[in-house]
Order: structure tokens, then sequence, then C-alpha cells
């Protein structure tokens, strides 16, 4: 902590509808300082960050998930709210700013005004000008800083022009801040509940129709500068809407244009599947030549390591225990980087939105809401973020079958685990195979979901009461370029999180496997006559590990398993693998003691096709077992994290426990079909 | 009665009152659904719901069972 930490900063929060500017002005203001953090006891993320040093402001500046009115209609939204008031860490704001999209204004001043009315000390950020020129109009916002009675400015995102003025101004304003009695302040606000709870139709047309008026007074034609210009503001007036006159009723050209294709009524449902089936793919093979270089250079790293400490306990632990086993897993960073890259490129284009809209009907089917979609589909990366942007969703049925279902989605963690497999099942030549069968996996995971929504769905109609209404309200933002910079950025965040998250983890639980596997008998005695010095290297290792205390802890398993056609080997990396389903990787690259020169991935897989079952002398890993193990990953629950979470998340043990016992009671008895129907089948 | 869900594809209508009976009738306000406004049906999902209508120079997509409280002129 530095010295600045000590004194308590002003705060200023960001607040503003959905696809309003805001994101793009906090990036402006704090630059790269920033950091995202969880709303304690609840699921909304948060940005905080400090005002760039080159404005010469100190102060933190928060960003908030965006919101159309001060009366919540969703968890998030109530979060979101309640934190304007009081932010259980970071207390209550000194001042709000609230962004409006000129173009939007007559939908974006109901946030604003609804915050002036409750007493908020607030200023108004104008984006997206450069639009509204471009139709021909302006705003006054002079004339709008009259009306509402507080300072308006416009910043435009993409230049950061006015962001200047914006930044003056906040000087000024915390500076006679620091005069002022405070607490002041903060009484005058008036909790929303009290005027807003009645705050039904009379109160809100009264409000638009006021926003209606102000809106008359503030947009005005630019002048006409060519005769190009005039008539396409002439010509944008007829189209309007005659009691209001502005030029500002029409969706953006270019958005329904695409929409004509992204949703129309027969193609719409195929382009759904190819973009979603590109983006999965695309995951296996883009992320293959980077996956070979990062193994590579830890297969490099354990070898020479090795070489260094000599054929020592230490020089084993580290080479072996450490290196080995955080490289296995570290080899999947760019598959996991390339899925969030590709979830944020979906959400920044605008395409979200669509999705859920163009798969709400089936959705609701099931039980589940078109706003299941985004949830679902940020499960593929992590179910932790996942269940906790099921909050969007207001109706609570909704949101706890959504919840349920998302550990089956296909996490981030689970990718070593399929890709390791699917390598063994594939030959290496043919890459495209392996995209295949990741595809194939995403899709059986995402039927198999809502298979499990649609049973759960028809016995919980007992177990949750369908009290609340069920609505699908969603604006479909303007197709835009996505902002190649802040996407980059937010994947690369996302990676070092999976990183600092995962990485202790596989750290610690590597360096156990290490010591299950290479105590007590460490240095056994075997009969060396007519071996060369790799034969006896091998049979030194097999009689340590066969005397193991991971031998001895698999005894338990073994009977779980024979069904399965595995050995305790493989079951004590499932074991590891509840801690986090990575560690699978890492516990069977330590178990099969792979520290061959070369890569790991490779040495692996040959290991992976010499092991055979100690009591029969078949074959470990075949078609049959391999596959029985991609199934039993698919549904099994073994992530604590999300165990957790969902708990918190659904105020209760009863749906966390639930997911355990239905999902990994489901995996085993897949697992047990798979196995022994390919077996029957003839495929070993 | 006339109401939004009846709307045909590219048809106009001005928004006369909005249903005060209706679940969703606040959030449908608050979205900017108010009487006066013109809307426009622009879209559908594949399955006829829900629907994405033009108000405001905006386009916002409802389940036809919401279009129905916004009664039109």
């Amino acid at each position: 902590m530095n010295a600045d930490s000590a004194v308590k900063l002003q705060l200023i929060t960001l607040v503003g509808p959905p696809n309003s500017g805001k994101t793009t002005l906090f990036n402006l203001l704090s630059g790269k300082n920033l950091k995202t953090v969880n709303y304690p006891g609840s699921t909304v993320e948060y940005s905080i960050g400090k005002i760039q040093s080159k404005f010469g402001i100190k102060a933190d500046v928060l960003d908030s998930p965006g919101i159309i009115s001060l009366n919540p209609n969703s968890p998030d939204e109530e979060i979101s709210v309640n934190s304007l008031y009081n932010h259980p860490i970071y207390g209550s704001p000194n001042f709000l700013i609230t962004t409006v999209d000129a173009s939007q204004i007559s939908r974006h001043l109901l946030l604003s005004m609804q915050l002036i009315a409750s007493g908020f000390d607030i200023i108004v950020v104008l984006t997206m000008n450069d639009l509204m020129e471009k139709r021909g109009f302006r705003v006054d916002e002079k004339k709008l800083s009259e009306e509402l009675g507080c300072k308006v400015i416009k910043v435009n995102g993409r230049t950061g022009e006015g962001i200047d003025n914006l930044v003056i101004w906040l000087k000024q304003k915390i500076d006679n801040d620091r005069i002022e009695i405070r607490e002041n302040n903060h009484n005058n606000r008036i909790i929303p509940k009290k005027i807003f709870e009645n705050a039904e139709k009379e109160q809100l047309l009264k409000l638009y129709s006021d926003i209606e008026e102000i809106e008359k007074k503030v947009i005005t034609p630019l002048p006409v500068i060519s005769e190009k210009n005039f008539r396409n503001a002439n010509k944008s007036l007829k189209i309007l809407n005659p009691t209001l006159k502005s030029g500002n009723n029409q969706p953006d050209e270019l958005t329904l244009k695409i929409d004509k294709y992204l949703l129309s009524k027969r193609l719409g449902l195929i382009f759904f599947f190819l973009i979603m089936s590109v983006m999965f793919t695309s995951i296996f093979w883009v992320a293959d030549p980077f996956m070979s270089l990062i193994d590579d250079f830890f297969g490099w790293l354990s070898s020479i390591t090795l070489a260094f400490l000599g054929n020592t306990w230490y020089g084993d632990l580290i080479a072996d225990g450490i290196i080995s086993g955080t490289g296995s897993v570290l080899v999947f960073l760019p598959q996991i980087l390339i899925l969030f890259l590709i979830l944020g490129l979906l959400e920044d284009t605008g395409y979200l939105a669509r999705g859920a809209m163009l798969i709400d009907k089936p959705l609701s089917k099931i039980g589940l809401n078109g706003k299941s979609f985004v949830p679902m589909l940020s499960g593929f990366a992590c179910a932790i973020p996942a269940i906790l942007s099921a909050r969007t969703i207001s109706n609570r049925r909704e949101r706890l079958l959504t919840i349920f279902i998302i550990p089956l989605m296909s996490c981030s963690a689970r990718l070593p685990v399929y890709a390791l497999l699917i390598a063994f099942l594939t030959p290496s030549d043919k890459l495209w195979l392996g995209g295949i069968a990741l595809a194939v996996i995403y899709i059986v995971s995402i039927i198999g979901s809502l298979i499990v929504a649609a049973i759960v769905n028809r016995f919980n109609k007992r177990l949750i009461k369908a009290e609340d209404n069920s609505s699908f309200i969603l604006e479909l933002p303007a197709y835009r370029l996505p902002k190649a910079k802040v996407v980059i950025r937010n994947s690369i965040d996302n990676a070092k999180q999976y990183i600092f998250r995962a990485g202790p983890v596989i750290m610690v639980l590597s360096m156990i496997i290490w010591f299950l596997t290479y105590f007590p008998n460490h240095n056994p005695v075997i009969d060396e006559t007519g071996l060369n010095t790799e034969q006896i290297e091998q049979m030194i290792k097999s009689e340590r590990l066969a005397t193991s205390y991971a031998a001895d802890l698999g005894k338990f398993i073994q009977p779980v398993m024979t069904p399965l056609g595995m050995d305790w080997r493989v079951g004590v990396a499932l074991i590891s693998a509840f801690a986090a389903r990575e560690v699978f990787v890492s516990s069977l690259v330590l178990i099969f003691r792979v520290t061959d020169s070369g890569d790991i991935r490779s040495s692996m897989i040959s290991a992976m096709r010499n092991a055979k079952i100690e009591a029969t002398g078949e074959q470990l890993f075949t078609p049959a077992t391999t596959l029985g193990l991609i199934v039993f990953f698919m549904f099994a629950l073994q992530c604590l994290s999300t165990v957790a979470v969902s708990r918190k998340e659904t105020g209760g043990w009863r749906i966390p426990i639930l997911q355990i016992v239905i999902f990994t009671s489901t995996a085993y008895i897949l697992t047990l079909f798979t196995v022994n129907i390919l077996r029957f089948a003839g495929i070993a | 009665m006339k109401t939004a869900s009846k709307l045909n594809f590219g048809e106009k209508g001005i928004i006369s009152d909005i249903d005060n009976t209706h679940p969703s009738f606040r959030r449908i306000l608050e979205i900017g659904f108010t009487p006066g406004q013109e809307i426009q049906l622009i879209n559908s999902s594949a399955f006829n719901d829900p629907l994405a209508f033009s108000l405001r120079g905006t386009l916002i997509a409802i389940r036809k069972q919401e279009a129905d409280c916004i009664i039109l002129s």
C-alpha cells in the first residue's frame, strides 16, 4: 500500500443506461490503472480505478453496471442502485457522472432526471455527439444544463475530445467539495423507495413528457452548410414522429441492414450456429502453434533443471513436480486467451443481445430465458462469473435454473483435459479433427445442459413457485466495430486472473502429488542385471510408484475405477481434479513421470499409449476409456469454487448439493455406460 | 383494440396507451414505450417471438406477450 491510499480519496461513481458509453468514459478517465472488483456478497462486477495522473486529480472512479432507471428490475440492477447510496467498500460517492447518449437523449435522460429528483449531485456527460451531427443535429449543452440544473459536458469517447473540459470541471468540483461539509450532501439524498415505490404510470408519463419538452428545446438542426446536408436534414424530419421535433428517431441504418441477415427468419438461426461453431473450433486450431511454443519451453526448462540438479530428490521435485506440473497446465493459456477474446468480440459488436433474442423462445419452453444465453456462454470461460452474470435475469425461477445448469457448460478449466484426451485420440497430422471433436464436446455439453434444464424444470415446479413475471425486454444496440485494444486488454486481464486463481492451486497440488508418488520408497532396490541405463531408470520409476503413498490411496479407489476400465492412477488424478479440473493433467504428468526431453504433451501421449493396468496387463488408455473420461469431465461437478458461488447466489445449500449429487453421479453412470457399450461394440 | 403484437413487419403505429395491469408495464414505459411515440415492427426471431421494434431511434426486443400491453391508436 502506498501513502496515497492512506488518505481517503474522493469517490466519483459513473452511472448510466446500458450502451451509453459509460465504460469508454471510464477507460478515458482511468487509463490503464483499473482493476475489476467483485461486489461483496453479490455477483456484479465493478471496475475501480484512479483518475490518470496526467489530469492532475486525485480521486477514485467507480464504474457500475448499466441501469435503465432507479427502479431496479433484477438483482444486479438492485445492487447497482444501492451502491449509488452506499457502496459496501468504497462508501457513498462524492458525486456522480451520468452518461447520456446524445442520439438516445429521450430515453437516457430518464435516469438523469430520476437521479436529480433523488437529490444526487450529478454531472451529465453527453456521448456520441458525432453520431448526432452526422444526422444533421446537435444538442445544445448550455440549454440542457439550464433545463436540468446541473453541469452538462460533451465528450467524444473515440477521440477523447472534451475530456479536458470535464477534467477542469472535476477539479473545481473536488476543490469546492473540500470546503463544504460533505455530510450535508448525503443527507439531502432521498432514498428512492419512498419516491419510486409508487412511481407508477402517471409519474413515469409525467417524467417522459418533461423530457420531451426538454428535448424540443435542446436539439437543434445544424446550420445548413451545403445543400446535401439540408436535404438530409429534411429527409429525416419527414420520417419523424410528428409529436417530436427531432431528427433523431431512426435506428442506425447499417444496423438495420445487417439485421436483415443476422435476424432474418430463414437465415438467423443458421448464422447463429455458424458464428458459435466458428468460435468454438477456432479455440483449437488458432491456439495450436502458440501452445507448441510454451510446451517446448517448459520441456526444455525441465530437462536442463534435471541436468543441472542431477538425479536427486530435489531435482525430481523441481523438474517433475513443479516445472512439468505447472507447464502442463500453462500450455493451455493460448486457448483460454482465445476463448476470452472471442467472447469479448461477440459482446463488443452487439451480437450477444441478438443471440439472446434468437433463442429466447426455445429457452423459455424449458424454464429458461433468452437472457440465460449470456451467462451460459460465459460458462464456457468460467462458471463463477457466469453464475454471477445470471443476476441480470429478473425472474427468480429462471435465474435459479440458469445457475443450476451453468456448471454443465464446458468451462476453460476443462480445456486442458479435453485437449490432452483428444490429442491422444486423434492423429497428430489431422489437427482439424481435434477442432471438430472439441466442437462436438461443446455441442453435446449444451444439449446435455438443456435436457437437464428441461427435466429439472418439470420436477422443480413444486420446489420453486413461479410467482414472478417472466419477461424479456432488451435493447439491441447498434452494431459497431469492436475496440480491439479494449477487447485484447480485457482478454489478457481475464487470462491473468485465470493464472493467479488456478496457478497456486496447481503448484501446491503438483507438489502434494509429487510427494505422494515419490515417497516412502523413494530409492527402490531393483534387479539391474541385463538392463541398460534407460531401462533401469524406468524400472526404478515404476517400482517407486507401485510402492508409493499414492498407490496405497489408490487401493481405496480401485473398486470404483475397475468398472470404468481404469485403474487407481487415473483415480488419483480424478480426485486431485476436484481442487481444480486442470490439475487432472498435471497429476497424470506426475504419476506417469513424464520428464523425457522434447515437449511435455507428446511425451505425455506416448506415456499414455504405453500405460498398462497392472493387474491385467491390459491397455489403460483405450479409445473407450478415453472417451469415458471425456464424458466424466463433461458432467461431473468438480469445482469447489463453483459450489461456493452457487451457494451464495442461490441463498442456500439446496441447489449446490443437488448440483454435486446429480451431476457427479450422472457423470459416473454415463462414463460406465460409455466405456462398457464401446467395449461391447468391439471398440476396446 | 390493436396492440403492438398485431403489427405486420415494417408496419408503423402510434402508441395510445400502456396497459398498466400488465406485470411488465413499468419496464415497458421506462425503456421508452410511451403514448404518442411511433413504433415500427422491424424483426422477429426465427420462432416469431420476441419481436424487435424501432423506438426512439433504437431497437428494442420484447416478447409478444409484452407487446400486447402496448395499445396502438
